[in-house]
């Protein structure tokens, strides 16, 4: 039977504040229990620390659960760590062996600048969201459920696009920067429901103007995005989001 | 670069005020639009390599018919030649907007990741990875097509004589071609060019048909595998040519 504890170094990106270059700083952090999670991991590496007098390690975290999609980090170069659907919070420590070097980094892209060493600043998923990734409905009674007949198959394919948690992994594993998948899970969700027609052409053109004024990359299709997705969302949401990019350019009003 | 782009931007302010045509010109501005405009242009070439290999699988059929082939082309004078500065047009577009899109894929990432992998499976990645090598492998067939045009289209080699591949005063294309390919450099050239040529297929197909929204769960294997064989039958195409002639001597 394997070790209950590793003992690990750490090379983790240390940078103070966005205008200043940042560097790896190495940690030598012992018995740690494999029934850890890695942000459980990184508590227990700031804990050592705060002890001895120097500055805990930010990083991005909140329900870890997998659910928020606050939590990123690149690990051993793969976004989220090497298990695939799985978020970092969910990832534990028993993937890891006794004696490994573990590289920690934060997403890299333009469009996400470095907050504070591993925290990235991913406000500009919300911007693109505000220029369109909604449905405006009057507010009063909620509407009866059901009341708008829609196909269960057009239901799931729905929900498997709006699964998306906005983490940021497909911009960080996409050697573009792209963040194509995200984009068009946002755009699908409501592109494929009754509720999201009003606004489908205006949504879908605003979103990628955005996207693009964001400074995020143009996407080659290589699929590492959807490898790295932690919500396993398709890369066929993207052959989705061409087309209803192409019909708003073709059809849409002027 | 900035200003080249503002200059390039001028016609397409333009025609964006020709009534019905601004949101298409807008599309062409944005990243999605440019590689619809990658697809268009690259299926389009891909058009052009099918009537070029079936041109040039007439070897096969002889000497007489291959000739015979040529001359009909040749005597379509101004429609040739509008074929050609059409093609030239879509090569150099497709060109531009490679340079263009990738330019600002590098803007979007200035600083690289120590370390970097792939959570694909290896046997998964599409391809076997050829899309990390699309501008390289098109910069090589880019290099290729020039040497080509200098060596069959202006007939510019120093180092062959052409002469000989003259009859009563006319260039026999059957004996041209033949002069050519037996030359060392250009089989090594030419062989080397049509492998690029088949791993910039074998991604760019399926990846144009990605951009222009063509995928559905039914058929996405499918796509990828007619994509694939679609590309090396191109490429090995060409390579049969090129082996037997210069077997031929």
């Amino acid at each position: 039977m394997s070790s209950e504890t590793l003992n690990l170094t750490l090379r983790v990106w240390r940078q103070n504040d966005p205008d200043t270059p940042g560097r790896f700083e190495h940690y030598q952090l012992n018995g740690v229990s494999t029934h850890m999670s890695f942000l459980e991991m990184l508590d227990v590496l700031n804990e050592q620390l705060i002890e001895s007098g120097e500055e805990p390690v930010a990083f991005d975290h909140d329900c870890r659960e997998g659910i928020c999609g606050t939590c990123s980090l690149m690990i051993n170069g793969k976004a989220h760590g090497p298990d695939k659907a799985t978020t970092t919070c969910q990832l534990h420590m028993r993937r890891f062996n006794d004696g490994d070097t573990v590289t920690i980094e934060p997403w890299r892209a333009t469009a996400f600048p470095v907050v504070r060493d591993l925290v990235v600043d991913r406000s500009a998923f919300d911007r693109i969201i505000s220029v369109g990734g909604y449905v405006s409905v009057n507010t009063g009674n909620a509407p009866d459920g059901n009341a708008i007949p829609i196909a269960g198959s057009q239901q799931e394919v729905a929900m498997d696009a709006a699964a998306c948690i906005g983490c940021g992994a497909c911009v960080a594993a996409c050697k573009n920067a792209s963040a194509m998948l995200f984009v068009a899970a946002k755009v699908s969700q409501l592109a494929i429901l009754p509720q999201g027609q009003l606004e489908r052409s205006e949504r879908v053109v605003s979103m990628v103007t955005q996207m693009d004024d964001e400074g995020f990359g143009s996407c080659t299709n290589t699929s590492e995005c959807e490898a790295a997705c932690p919500a396993e969302i398709s890369v066929s949401n993207i052959a989705r989001l061409n087309r209803e990019y192409l019909r708003a350019s073709l059809c849409g009003r002027d | 670069m900035d200003a080249l782009c503002r200059i390039c931007c001028i016609p397409a302010e333009l025609l964006a005020k020709v009534p019905g045509l601004g949101p298409i010109i807008r599309m062409c501005c944005t990243s999605v639009g440019q590689k619809v405009l990658m697809a268009l242009t690259g299926l389009a070439l891909c058009g052009f390599l099918v009537t070029h290999l079936s041109g040039n699988l007439l070897l096969f059929a002889g000497e007489e018919q291959f000739n015979a082939y040529a001359e009909k082309l040749h005597s379509m004078g101004p429609l040739l030649k509008m074929a050609e500065v059409g093609l030239l047009t879509i090569f150099l577009a497709h060109l531009g907007l490679a340079i263009s899109t990738t330019a600002m894929s590098r803007r979007a990432r200035l600083k690289q990741y120590a370390e970097k992998e792939s959570k694909q499976e290896a046997f998964a990645i599409p391809n076997g990875g050829a899309s990390s090598w699309m501008l390289l492998t098109g910069l090589g067939i880019g290099a290729f097509v020039l040497l080509h045009l200098v060596d069959l289209r202006f007939e510019l080699r120093p180092d062959l004589d052409y002469s000989s591949a003259t009859q009563d005063g006319t260039d026999k294309a059957y004996a041209t071609v033949h002069l050519v390919l037996s030359s060392p450099v250009s089989f090594v050239a030419y062989g080397v060019a049509l492998i690029l040529l088949g791993i910039h297929l074998s991604h760019g197909i399926r990846s144009a048909l990605q951009s222009l929204g063509v995928s559905h769960p039914r058929w996405d294997k499918l796509i990828e595998i007619g994509s694939m064989l679609f590309a090396w039958a191109i490429a090995l195409g060409f390579l049969c040519v090129l082996g037997w002639v210069a077997l031929t001597g």
